[in-house]
């Protein structure tokens, strides 16, 4: 047993499995959003960096880690709320490259007003867990009480969330404004909060997602830190299908194996490029995605 | 038309007159040939932009020729007279032009819309310098349509799936190849020559029927760059005279039905997945274009001008100018080329520290401001805002309303 959990083959299956939680949080944020109002969010990652700044940084200062996540996540919650209220409601029943285009304007004001402030280079959070790989009987296997983190972390936001969405009475308001929004609001369902909501939860769970990328030793904390792995996110979310959270979070993971094979046995140059044919052939095959029912156009 | 003959008639002399000053003015510096060349493509366009709009109507290829080569030859009468600086940044808008044009198109005709621009500009580019290293005697024309021809295929590559899917996949898709480019150049750097980039073998030597039509020694043609810049611009007018056509063409028409009725074009016999491919198709090779048109100009090329930054710019540049029309790609291009001096000019006038934090993302902050605000007043840009008010103007004096100019994005 421990001959195989030192091996090449469980080492990346390991580090797959650590780098593929994070980008099924960023593809399930992206689900969240999608799914509440129909707008794929290209300021998905920027909006979370944003939120780590203000309360891993700025709080940082005054703070122990465990409150400053807490700060980083409402500062996230405010984000998500007010970038809802004041730029995405105009956007309703526009044409869908509006959004996209304000999104990515967002996104770029964003990661320029955070370099203004905190200037690009990368800061290191000191988080409470060490980056270094466990060991045993003398060899590391790639697991680290940094990686355990990730992991357990990850896997908490998306079992709440899904408990969230399946067994309360405010899921079920969230799925049924997202479902048949009119409906809904015959029904009494306030559509409207319900939407802002779903960005709300969507920039928390994103929050979660940057601060742990940002806690990571050897990445650190800069303004574009979030670019490659909203990148990431959104292939696994377009391929797990950006209506379904599980496939998402599924395509996340399995994803971040497979390249995390790719890395170690072609190149690490090659693991975007592969990335890229993945969602290609994905794409060909299901447009929907592969967690998704195939839906019929009707005319 | 009795009402429009005055202004019509004006305006015909005065542009008689600039003709004749201008072309006295560059005679000494060419042989008489090239002055002749000049004299006569500025008369004939002239003489075709003032004829009676009904000939217009009735022949819009030739009309569009006509602006085409009208604009493109006072151009390149001007670029004799200005500044190199000036010259340098009028060609490097020009060709951020071509690479705008093209995602005006698929955005205005197919309503779809790329974020992933840069990239394949940089395909363009680096094409371009990789063929030079390789067989530097290739006509440059051929060198850049292989540029061409080598975006089109990276473009049918990506757009493939987009065949087949609805929504804002596609921008998220060119959002990844563009996030990725960068790796992928470096996955290739035995080719792309990794992060410092290529040279051009034969740098600043003009072709030689180019220094055939010049004099030697006498002209700054063939002793600066001007023939860079003017070869740029030349360009860049064939791509927007196949443009224009493209636009009102049987292509661009069934587009436009496929962004606005599927089930209409469909039940018209218009192939809803070969369209929609086509349309990329086109924006990326114009694109590539556009890319390897900067690598020529500045003779080298580096991976680090092809970042996702540039993808964002060029989205917010023809957003400016008015995404889905002609002049906007024009305008994003003017915009693009003067951006650095007005956001340094900017900068000088508050008193902000050159170096500081604020200063250095100024851009960023201006640009990503300018496309929020612009998509949330004024859609089609400032070419948008024209039309609106053109429109307004003709129907507040009665005439019948010019159709408006179509785009997707809406108020």
């Amino acid at each position: 047993m421990d001959v195989f959990l030192t091996s090449r083959i469980a080492s990346d299956v390991l580090g797959g499995l650590t780098n593929g939680v994070i980008y099924g949080l960023v593809a399930l944020s992206l689900v969240l959003v999608w799914r509440s109002t129909g707008i794929l969010n290209f300021a998905q990652g920027a909006m979370p960096m944003l939120a780590t700044y203000v309360g891993m940084v700025t709080f940082g200062h005054y703070f122990g880690y465990w409150i400053c996540v807490v700060i980083a996540v409402l500062v996230g919650f405010l984000i998500g709320a007010g970038t809802e209220r004041v730029l995405v409601r105009p956007l309703y029943g526009k044409p869908e490259i509006n959004p996209v285009v304000v999104m990515v304007g967002f996104l770029t004001v964003l990661e320029a007003v955070a370099a203004a402030i905190w200037s690009s280079t990368p800061r290191s959070l000191t988080t409470p867990f060490s980056p270094i790989d466990f060991h045993l009987s003398g060899k590391p296997f790639a697991l680290s009480a940094f990686s355990l983190y990730q992991i357990i972390t990850a896997v908490v936001v998306m079992v709440a969330v899904a408990v969230l969405f399946r067994f309360t009475n405010l899921g079920l308001q969230l799925r049924a404004s997202a479902l048949a929004p009119e409906v809904s609001r015959l029904l009494g369902v306030r559509v409207n909060r319900m939407l802002t909501l779903g960005w709300t939860l969507s920039t928390g769970v994103g929050t979660i997602t940057a601060i742990l990328v940002a806690s990571n030793f050897f990445t650190g904390l800069t303004p574009q830190v979030m670019d490659g792995i909203f990148a990431f996110g959104f292939i696994a979310a377009a391929v797990g299908g950006l209506d379904s959270p599980v496939g998402s979070i599924v395509a996340g993971i399995v994803m971040g194996i497979i390249l995390q094979f790719v890395g170690d046995y072609v190149n690490s140059n090659a693991i975007i490029l592969v990335a890229l044919a993945i969602l290609i052939v994905s794409l060909m095959a299901r447009p929907n995605g592969v967690f998704s029912p195939v839906k019929t156009r009707r005319v | 038309m009795n009402r429009q003959r005055s202004p019509r008639g004006l305006s015909a002399a005065g542009i008689v007159i600039a003709v004749a000053v201008l072309s006295l003015l560059v005679t000494p510096s060419v042989r008489d040939g090239v002055a002749l060349a000049i004299l006569m493509m500025l008369t004939v366009t002239s003489a075709l932009i003032l004829l009676p709009s009904e000939l217009r109507r009735a022949r819009p290829v030739l009309t569009r020729a006509a602006t085409s080569t009208m604009v493109v030859s006072v151009t390149l009468v001007a670029t004799f007279f200005f500044s190199s600086t000036t010259d340098f940044n009028l060609a490097t808008g020009a060709a951020m032009a071509v690479t705008l044009v093209g995602l005006s198109f698929l955005t205005g005709v197919s309503g779809q819309v790329s974020i992933g621009n840069g990239a394949f500009m940089g395909v363009g580019a680096f094409t371009m310098a990789i063929w030079s290293n390789h067989h530097a005697t290739t006509p440059i024309a051929v060198t850049l349509l292989l540029s061409v021809v080598a975006g089109a295929l990276v473009g049918f590559l990506l757009g493939l799936p987009a065949t087949r899917l609805r929504g804002p996949y596609l921008a998220g898709m060119t959002l990844a190849f563009a996030v990725a480019f960068p790796a992928i150049l470096t996955y290739f750097n035995s080719w792309t020559g990794g992060d410092g980039g290529l040279q051009l073998p034969n740098a600043a030597n003009p072709p030689h029927w180019l220094n055939a039509l010049f004099v030697h020694g006498t002209s700054s043609l063939t002793s600066s760059t001007l023939w860079l810049t003017d070869i740029t611009i030349v360009a860049a007018g064939v791509a927007f005279f196949f443009m224009a056509n493209l636009f009102s063409s049987r292509v661009g028409r069934a587009m436009r039905l496929v962004r606005d009725n599927e089930v209409a074009a469909e039940l018209v016999g218009v192939n809803l997945n070969r369209t929609r491919v086509l349309a990329f198709v086109i924006s990326s090779a114009y694109a590539a274009l556009g890319g390897a048109l900067w690598t020529f100009l500045n003779n080298s090329v580096t991976p680090a001008t092809y970042s996702f930054a540039l993808s964002i710019v060029i989205l917010s540049v023809i957003v400016i100018g008015g995404i889905g029309t002609i002049p906007g790609a024009l305008i994003g291009g003017l915009v693009y080329a003067y951006s650095t001096n007005v956001i340094n000019w900017i900068t000088n006038q508050t008193g902000l520290n050159p170096q500081g934090n604020f200063a250095s993302q100024l851009n960023g902050i201006i640009f990503g401001g300018l496309l929020i605000v612009t998509m949330m007043l004024a859609p089609r840009g400032v070419a948008g805002v024209y039309y609106t008010l053109r429109r307004q103007r003709a129907s507040k004096r009665g005439d019948v309303a010019s159709p408006p100019k179509e785009t997707y994005a809406e108020a």
